[in-house]
């Protein structure tokens, strides 16, 4: 038995195995769970927090923390459906503002890790901060929910292509990105970085370099998200996603990770993620009255918190 | 015979002191060369000027026979020089192949890490200490999930990964067992044959005799003296070390009048092990040795500051624990650091509050009254000639001596039974610690006892009754009387009672 | 700096007491004040009338005394700050709003229920923080998210409970010399934050372990028990909040207290006490509260928009930061 506790098992399993009892009871309570169509509306439901996640698992391997995601998704949204209003929806139009939304993810990114790694200020309250000004940039660019965005955009986010639906594609491919990503020696590095810095250091690791990089990466996959939920809600909205930075630290320690650095990977995110998501699902389908459901999420956030840094303690 | 390490004249100043004023060092190929000398001689900032980490203020220093100034540690890895970290540079989270080649990890066509080569590589390093290891140190395993002993020769290993020219061993040896040791010895002779040069420091003396060619010997910053190993003797080298030998004054020694006051039977701890001493009222115990043999962790055991995992303690012949410094402080203790930076000083609050600290427990009081408090206060640091303009001040407007004078005034002002003293002169002016030693001798003669960790041998040796000398975190030896001079405390600081 | 234990032991000669005034946040403070003043006065004539000045300490009074908390939690250091604030005024303001139901007679059982229930939120707070070791900012970012959650469950999602009138008087009709009780009792509040942090054991703890964690240890302060301690303190105080606010609006809604998170971060931070813990007092942060909500009403003023706010907010965060807060870089 105690052989069998000390052996080297991924910290996500825990993850794994909980979103398989959720999966059962979800197809209990849900009417037709297993259903493409009802399987493809939860995906996209989800696939926003699951991207965030992602990118915030680097940023936290790394020993950082960045709670600017939700304020960069919102900015993101306003800018790329703004764009795509000015240039009048056609499908250059598109891609220029999917691509002025990225390429505005990727300067907030920047200057998160430029303020963190390089003027050294401390990445919780920092990043808070910037989250602030991120969001003020969102009120200003459309400083009230609306602008219609292009059918084509939200038809094809919402349809298929080559027959499987585009929001599973996009799960496959930041799979495959997570994948690729954890067998480069970079994500070694962020370990590294957050778990002996100095250490690191000696090691002759550019520090600097490496937690800028985690950064900006946070910031395209929130970004991404951003283009996820224009995708779903078909508008822009200054307030959008700001339940994104906390989720996103929820699932990224539901999946693993310790919030303290070194230690976990993007793969257990996604699971946390979906948990999550699964949670809220089974708390709306099992018939709890609406108002208990924002406080089982943040009791099981908190627990999942708490149970994570008590885990990584044995 | 090519030489590998030329090292002519070096000087390093560092502010107004001088750490070294003549190094000199010539290491030959394929050669394993002893860098000796005591606490303070200047080896350490020889060798870290070697492997880049300090530039040199003065001299020459030629690699190869090539005149090289390492501008970073990587230059000087670029060049071939490798430094040993007393196991401070792994990541404790990352597997034991991971850290090995952290930042040098074998590649596949497509960028990826090549697993399958990282493994391997690390496997054949890991062989070489064959069964010195237990079956844990395997690529994969994490290395916080190793023994202290393992962890060292991930180290090692993590050193060769880089295929060094020249190695600088400080204190490679520190934590491996004797098996390890004798497999670590077999390892660098296996390098020596490839021409490798090992620059080796070590507290173990007889480690020397067994595995150098040649010795250098440093003393107060200069380099005086180089010899082969098989031409002289160990009381040769410790004499080279020590130089004139230093007999102080005899205080009137208070050893073995009264029952003790305090008493450790047998305790180990985080960097100890197996430690017993007693301390009679008015003595002053030193504890001595190199750096990092286990005083300060024995204190900070002591304190309650590490747990204790085994052994008895007794204040005045009653057992008693100390789990936390508040139960410490309870029993009369008192623990002045030599680290002010992190243990000692609120920083940005000021002197007077700096001064209260350890009295706020120790009364217990609720209201703290200022006017009260601060003639008591006053009236500590004055005692210890303490120069300041305002009790507001805030403490950083005090020069290092007199912020120190600030945190051990802190202590007296709770009246401790017993004091310890973790190296509490690092680091201030001579003026300082005079004034420091003069109280701490009167408070000894009022019948406090007090154990006194320096890395000055000096000060041990003028102001200590007794001293218990510490070798790999046990007492070697303890010195008193006739045996009480530099000759006798170099020797047993390397080992050797 | 005028906080701490010792700035009346000694004086110093006027013209260094003139130089570290002028470095001295408070000093900032109380300047950017006068300065705000003018200018509101001269844009739209009547801003620095008396009225409107009451008016305006009494939005001070209210953030001051949520920052007060949020003063004990950023100096006991350890990257302290709490998020949660918001979210207990909230609590304290429904609460208190269903305890008292427009009774006068009721309004002292209403204040303790409050305090008692957001003193327990905290002290939970202080607990995940030290002993479960979860970080700060991401243990009172959870709270705030399970008390909100709280909320939704307590009222049902409809506005309930409402103000005594005796309240209501108290914190919006003038009772002494033309100013409303609240200023009163801000500045009692005032004087027990002064005395608290620069008389008592406690004080002198907090302080010192925001100074210096480790050293604190060292001579025997109980780190824990304080840090558990500050961060009830901190609840308690949003859940005195609570009670004015629902004072001062007369009937309590759920994301009340919302708006009131970030600026007392501000206004600590502007009052000079560092986000690093270990300096500052709550006579800036006094200073610092009034200085927002007067900056806050000149923009309204300004007609300047949501946006332009948070980015001025934003922006003094990070500037504030970059003054006070930096981080060491590794060395070997």
């Amino acid at each position: 038995m105690r052989a069998l506790l000390k052996m080297e098992r991924p910290a996500w399993l825990l993850a794994a195995a909980a979103l398989v009892v959720l999966v059962v009871i979800n197809g209990l309570v849900q009417k037709g769970f297993f259903a493409p169509m009802v399987l493809q509306s939860n995906l996209t439901t989800f696939l926003p927090l699951v991207l965030v996640a992602i990118g915030q698992t680097y940023v936290i391997l790394a020993g950082d923390i960045d709670l600017s995601v939700g304020a960069v998704a919102a900015l993101v949204n306003v800018i790329t459906v703004s764009v795509m209003a000015a240039l009048g929806g056609s499908a250059g139009a598109i891609a220029a503002g999917m691509a002025a939304g990225i390429l505005v993810a990727v300067a907030c990114g920047l200057l998160n890790g430029l303020l963190i790694a390089v003027l050294r200020l401390q990445p919780m309250v920092t990043t808070f901060g910037t989250g602030i000004i991120f969001s003020a940039l969102a009120l200003w660019v459309l400083p009230q929910a609306g602008l219609v965005v292009p059918d084509a955009y939200w038809s094809t986010y919402g349809g298929a292509i080559l027959d499987v639906p585009t929001v599973l594609w996009i799960l496959l491919l930041a799979g495959l990105f997570v994948f690729v990503l954890a067998r480069l020696p970079f994500q070694s590095w962020l370990k590294a970085v957050g778990g002996n810095r100095s250490g690191a250091f000696q090691s002759g690791l550019p520090l600097t370099g490496i937690r800028i990089k985690a950064f900006v990466l946070s910031a395209i996959f929130a970004g991404l998200a951003a283009l996820c939920l224009t995708g779903e809600t078909a508008t822009g909205d200054p307030l959008m996603g700001q339940s994104l930075g906390m989720g996103s630290i929820s699932a990224v320690a539901l999946g693993g990770t310790l919030l303290s650095g070194g230690v976990g990977g993007a793969m257990g995110s996604i699971l946390g993620a979906l948990l999550l998501g699964m949670i809220g699902n089974v708390i709306y389908f099992a018939g709890l009255p609406y108002e208990y459901q924002t406080l089982v999420q943040g009791l099981i956030v908190l627990a999942a918190l708490a149970g994570g840094v008590v885990l990584a303690r044995r | 015979m090519n030489m590998a390490i030329e090292a002519k004249s070096l000087t390093k100043t560092f502010g107004s002191v001088r750490a070294l004023t003549e190094g000199r060092l010539r290491v030959a190929e394929g050669e394993i060369h002893a860098l000796l000398g005591a606490n303070g001689c200047g080896k350490s900032t020889l060798s870290k000027i070697i492997a880049g980490t300090h530039a040199p203020s003065s001299g020459s220093l030629r690699i190869n026979g090539q005149e090289v100034s390492f501008a970073s540690p990587r230059a000087a890895e670029d060049a071939g020089v490798a430094l040993f970290y007393q196991e401070l540079s792994l990541i404790p989270q990352l597997s034991v192949e991971a850290n090995i080649f952290l930042g040098r990890e074998p590649r596949t066509a497509v960028g990826a890490i090549d697993r399958k080569a990282m493994r391997a590589m690390a496997q054949k390093l890991i062989d070489r200490f064959g069964e010195a290891v237990g079956p844990g140190l395997r690529p994969e395993a994490r290395v916080s999930d190793l023994q202290p002993g393992e962890r060292q020769i991930v180290e090692i290993l993590k050193v060769y990964a880089k295929n060094p020219r020249i190695v600088i061993m400080d204190e490679a040896t520190a934590a491996l067992d004797s098996r390890q040791v004798a497999v670590f010895f077999d390892f660098l002779r296996e390098k020596r044959g490839e021409g490798v040069s090992t620059v080796f420091i070590s507290h173990r003396l007889a480690e020397v005799f067994a595995i150098c060619d040649r010795i250098t010997v440093m003393r107060n910053g200069e380099t005086v003296a180089e010899m082969t190993v098989a031409d002289t003797t160990q009381e040769e080298v410790v004499r080279m070390m020590v130089g004139d030998i230093h007999r102080p004054q005899k205080r009137a020694a208070k050893t073995g009048t009264a029952t003790p006051i305090f008493e450790v039977r047998n305790i180990t701890g985080a960097r100890f092990h197996d430690v017993s001493l007693s301390l009679a009222p008015g003595e002053i115990l030193g504890l001595g040795g190199l750096q990092g043999q286990g005083q300060s962790a024995l204190l900070r055991g002591l304190f309650g500051i590490t747990p204790l995992t085994a052994g008895t303690l007794h204040l005045e012949g009653r057992a008693c624990r100390m789990r936390r410094p508040a139960q410490a402080m309870a029993e009369g203790l008192a623990y002045v650091s030599g680290d002010r930076v992190s243990d000692s000083v609120l920083q940005g609050r000021s002197i007077y509050e700096n001064l209260l600290a350890a009295l706020v427990m120790r009364e217990g009081k609720l209201w703290l009254s200022p006017r009260q408090m601060a003639p008591r206060l006053s009236a500590e640091a004055a005692s210890l000639k303490t120069k300041y303009a305002q009790l507001s001040d805030a403490i950083n407007t005090l020069s290092g001596g007199n912020q120190q004078k600030v945190f051990i005034a802190r202590w007296l002002a709770t009246q401790p039974r017993i004091l310890l003293l973790d190296d509490p002169t690092k680091g201030i002016d001579l003026g300082a610690k005079a004034d420091l030693f003069a109280l701490i001798r009167d408070l000894a003669d009022k019948g406090v006892g007090i154990i006194l960790y320096s890395s000055e041998e000096s000060e041990l040796l003028d102001n200590c009754d007794r001293i218990a000398v510490f070798n790999g975190g046990a007492v070697v030896t303890e010195l008193s009387g006739a045996t009480l001079d530099s000759f006798h405390l170099t020797r047993a600081a390397f080992g050797e009672s | 700096m005028s906080d701490g234990l010792t700035s009346d032991i000694n004086a110093r000669p006027w013209q260094t007491k003139a130089l570290t005034l002028l470095r001295d946040p408070l000093t900032l403070a109380l300047l950017a004040i006068v300065v705000m003043l003018g200018i509101g006065e001269a844009l739209s004539p009547g801003f620095a009338r008396g009225d409107q000045i009451v008016r305006l300490l009494t939005v001070a009074a209210l953030l001051g005394i949520a920052a007060a908390g949020q003063n004990l939690v950023i100096l006991s250091g350890g990257a302290g700050i709490d998020l949660s604030v918001g979210a207990l005024i909230s609590f304290g303001a429904v609460v208190a709003g269903n305890v008292m139901n427009g009774a006068d007679a009721a309004i002292l059982p209403a204040i303790l229920a409050a305090i008692a229930v957001t003193f327990l939120f905290g002290c939970v707070n202080g607990i995940g923080v030290t002993v479960i070791r979860i970080p700060p900012i991401v243990m009172t970012l959870g709270m705030m998210a399970v008390v909100q959650g709280g909320l939704v469950v307590f009222s049902q999602g409809i506005p309930s409970g409402n103000a005594a009138p005796a309240l209501m008087n108290f914190i919006n009709k003038p009772m002494l010399f033309g100013l409303p009780g609240i200023l009163f009792a801000w500045l009692a509040l005032s004087i027990a934050m002064v005395i608290l942090l620069r008389r008592t054991s406690l004080g002198f703890a907090i302080y010192a372990i925001g100074a210096n964690e480790q050293a604190a240890r060292l001579v025997g302060l109980p780190v824990k028990t304080v840090r558990v301690l500050v961060f009830g303190l901190s609840g308690a105080l949003a859940g005195l909040t609570g009670v004015m606010v629902i004072g001062y609006t007369g009937n309590s809604f759920i994301s009340v207290g919302d708006q009131y998170m970030l600026p007392t971060i501000i206004a600590v931070v502007i009052g000079g006490t560092s986000l690093a813990g270990g300096s500052g007092g709550y006579v800036g942060t006094v200073a610092g509260a009034i200085a927002l909500v007067l900056l806050q009403s000149l923009l309204t003023t300004l007609h300047l928009e949501v946006w332009g706010r948070q980015l001025i907010f934003g922006a003094t965060l990070l500037v504030l930061l970059g003054m006070y807060g930096r981080q060491q870089a590794p060395r070997v």
